[in-house]
């Protein structure tokens, strides 16, 4: 077993592509996540009661079972009630619904891990409930959970791989297609298991870089 | 006639943080039998002290005698200190007990588990023994009846004085109290002191870090006063108290008045 | 669907299971040693610890799966598949335990200790009757989730090609053109599962609840 860095450099353009594609539904995924997540934990919280209870039950089940059964059900199962999508449309549907259901339950324990005692200055004070909202509970919120948003950004990394399953053109499917062609296998995916490390890697330092700069805001 | 040797004997006692030094050469000798209440500003290094005391910091230079016995280090010929054997080093430390400020009750033992831990696994008494010894304790403190709860389900004062049946079970010479009413209700300091003056009474040797002043000056019969890491006062509280004051400790009682206090600036 | 099909799946939902409690166990076995080797003062069992928990937590499970199946045979040692799906499974889960583990000691408050200290308890004693409990105890929240964790994560080694929950699905689903179905019933029994083993968990956590901490 040699390690054949001429392979790798042949294929440095497909490499490459893949890894546009990896990073591209990540930031994508990631975004969308973000926000659909907000609006859910917004709309639990404030929202009404029945629709609480709806999304709750949405989160439970996405949270509760495997994001292969899930990917696999909207791509395979999607066609029969008319969802017919491309592999990439659907890996990233599939990964932002996934990650928005996560990112809902951050939010929302970060509703809650407000103290009441900040609230009730600003109602004391004069703060519609609007404003309460958006100079309170959000950004004392999001000092709250960013490391857990950070820990969600490198889990959806991880899961991107996925993907590949059902034939995503994402770094794993493209790295593991060069292994099997060249009988290369053991060494392109020791490749690809370390860019995902740098890149989990590199994420966690940004995320730990972020904190030390918010840090100032935190509360006692 | 020779004076009792005193229960504890500091000498030039310094520790230092890094760079700071927060104890600057104590010499204090406590008395055997009696109550001392260490007090002064926060920052004072009344815990720090007090901590020394228990081995629990180690200080950087100077010596504790305790019974009479060198404390973690013994001084040499050559004015050189010596880091004295573990196994010496936990003989010493055995005749002291302490009481910590945040009870430090364990969470996973019962009252009665919490009491009887050390008597199981380092006095190697069988079970039945421990309990029985375990339980007397806990009447002491009043608590019989708590026995099977767990610290959980106690209130801060129940929960301190467990914490002072566990020191008691090992049978102590010293007990070391640090801030023991400090995280405690206002309601519940009381039943604590009181338990406090019960062992003061029985000639318990005890050294207490408090800002409870009123219970110094009633129960203490020696009050040290820190300040910026030395002793600047000490003395019976009748003598401390009583005007003409030291102008720190006036100062001092002006800040931290509590009712005691304030009973005791009153003029007479 | 027919009951024989039904079952098919229920049997391979107790595959699953077994799959998930022996990496979960393993994991456990060798996060404790890691996180010993982590905790350690010597600097050469801890940095490899190090790597090994980064490298664990941050490679894609289904990268670790492929490697190690395709590595396995590559030195030789030629293993069943479902051997290699629990190398792995067992590896990554006792990275992250490890960290669990850590955490759990790194929360036990210094005055426990230091009154374990003045009651005289030797450092061991100390370790075995104050710290690893009381540890042990704030561990288990994150330990359940875990579990929760591998189930999910189990569904990936169908890729390697163990018959498990996830690919006795894609069988049927291929076989049946029915494929909503089948991905919906699995879906439906990996939820069924993590039920049970929240409801357990929080059952646990009652049962520890009176020796929390105070």
């Amino acid at each position: 077993m040699s390690f054949d860095l001429a392979v790798v450099v042949a294929a440095l353009p497909a490499i490459l592509a893949g890894l546009q594609v990896t990073l591209g539904i990540w930031l994508a995924a990631l975004a969308l996540g973000i926000g659909l997540g907000f609006a859910v934990a917004a709309l639990r919280h404030f929202g009404p009661g029945p629709l609480g209870l709806a999304l709750r039950l949405a989160v439970e089940v996405l949270r509760g079972t495997p994001f292969l059964i899930q990917i696999f059900l909207l791509y395979f199962g999607g066609p029969f009630v008319g969802i017919r999508l491309d592999p990439v449309p659907a890996g990233l549907l599939g990964l932002s619904v996934y990650a928005a259901a996560y990112f809902s339950e951050i939010f929302r324990a970060g509703f809650v891990a407000v103290p009441r005692g900040h609230v009730e200055a600003a109602q004391c004070v004069g703060l519609s409930r609007a404003q309460i909202v958006r100079r309170i509970l959000v950004p004392e919120m999001t000092m709250l959970v960013l490391p857990q948003c950070v820990n969600m950004a490198v889990i959806l990394v991880k899961e991107t791989a996925i993907l590949s399953i059902i034939a995503v053109p994402e770094a794993t499917a493209v790295i593991s297609a060069l292994g099997s062609q060249q009988y290369a296998f053991v060494e392109s995916l020791f490749l690809l298991a370390l860019i995902y490390w740098l890149l989990v890697e590199a994420c966690g330092w940004a995320g730990r870089a972020l904190e030390r700069r918010l840090s100032k805001f935190r509360f006692a | 006639m020779t004076l009792p040797a005193p229960a504890i004997a500091i000498r030039r006692l310094c520790k230092s943080y890094g760079q700071t030094e927060v104890l600057h050469g104590i010499d204090l000798e406590i008395a055997r039998g009696a109550t001392t209440c260490l007090i002064g500003p926060s920052g004072s290094g009344k815990s720090t002290l007090l901590r020394c005391i228990a081995f629990l910091e180690e200080a950087t230079s100077g010596t504790i005698l305790v019974n009479g016995q060198p404390l973690g280090f013994e001084e040499q010929a050559d004015g050189r200190r010596r880091r004295l054997p573990q196994a010496r080093i936990r003989e010493v430390r055995s005749g002291i007990g302490m009481v910590f400020q945040q009870f430090n009750l364990w969470p996973h033992m019962t009252a009665l588990g919490n009491v009887t831990e050390a008597l199981v696994t380092v006095q190697g008494l069988s079970r039945r023994e421990a309990g029985e010894r375990g339980m007397a304790q806990l009447r002491r403190v009043g608590l019989e009846a708590r026995a099977r709860h767990y610290p959980s389900e106690l209130s801060g004062g129940q929960q301190q004085r467990v914490a002072i049946a566990r020191a008691l079970a090992l049978e102590p010479k010293i007990l070391l109290f640090d801030e023991p009413t400090a995280s405690l209700d206002p309601e519940l300091t009381g039943e604590v002191l009181n338990v406090m003056r019960d062992l003061g009474d029985e000639g318990m040797t005890m050294v207490v870090v408090t800002h409870e002043i009123g219970f110094a000056a009633t129960v203490g019969q020696r009050i040290v006063f820190l300040d910026h890491g030395r002793v600047l006062l000490n003395g019976p509280p009748a003598e401390l108290f009583a005007p003409p004051r030291h102008p720190r400790l006036t100062q001092f009682l002006e800040t931290y008045l509590d009712r005691g206090a304030a009973m005791l600036l009153k003029p007479a | 669907m027919t009951a024989r099909l039904f079952e098919l799946m229920l049997k391979a939902a107790g595959y699953t299971v077994v799959i998930s409690v022996a990496s979960i166990g393993i994991g456990l076995l060798v996060g404790i040693l890691v996180c010993a080797a982590k905790l350690s003062p010597r600097p050469w069992l801890r940095w490899p610890a190090g790597v090994f928990v980064s490298f664990f937590r941050g490679v894609p499970l289904l990268v670790q799966l492929l490697l190690i199946y395709n590595l396995l045979p590559a030195v030789g040692i030629v293993v069943p598949s479902v051997v290699a799906a629990l190398v792995g499974l067992s590896l990554c889960t006792a990275a992250y335990q490890a960290e669990n583990l850590r955490g759990g000691f790194a929360s036990v408050p210094r005055g426990l200790l230091e009154a374990a200290d003045m009651a005289g308890l030797s450092p061991w004693q100390q370790f075995r009757r104050i710290r690893a409990p009381i540890a042990l105890r704030l561990t288990v929240p994150a330990l359940v989730n875990e579990a929760i964790l591998i189930l999910k994560a189990s569904s990936l080694v169908s890729v390697v090609g163990v018959i498990e929950l996830t690919r006795t699905a894609q069988n049927l689903a291929a076989s049946t053109y029915e494929p909503l179905l089948f991905y919906s019933v699995a879906g439906g029994l990996y939820l069924a599962i993590n039920w049970i083993v929240a409801g357990g968990g929080a059952l646990a956590e009652r049962g520890l609840r009176r020796g929390r901490l105070a």
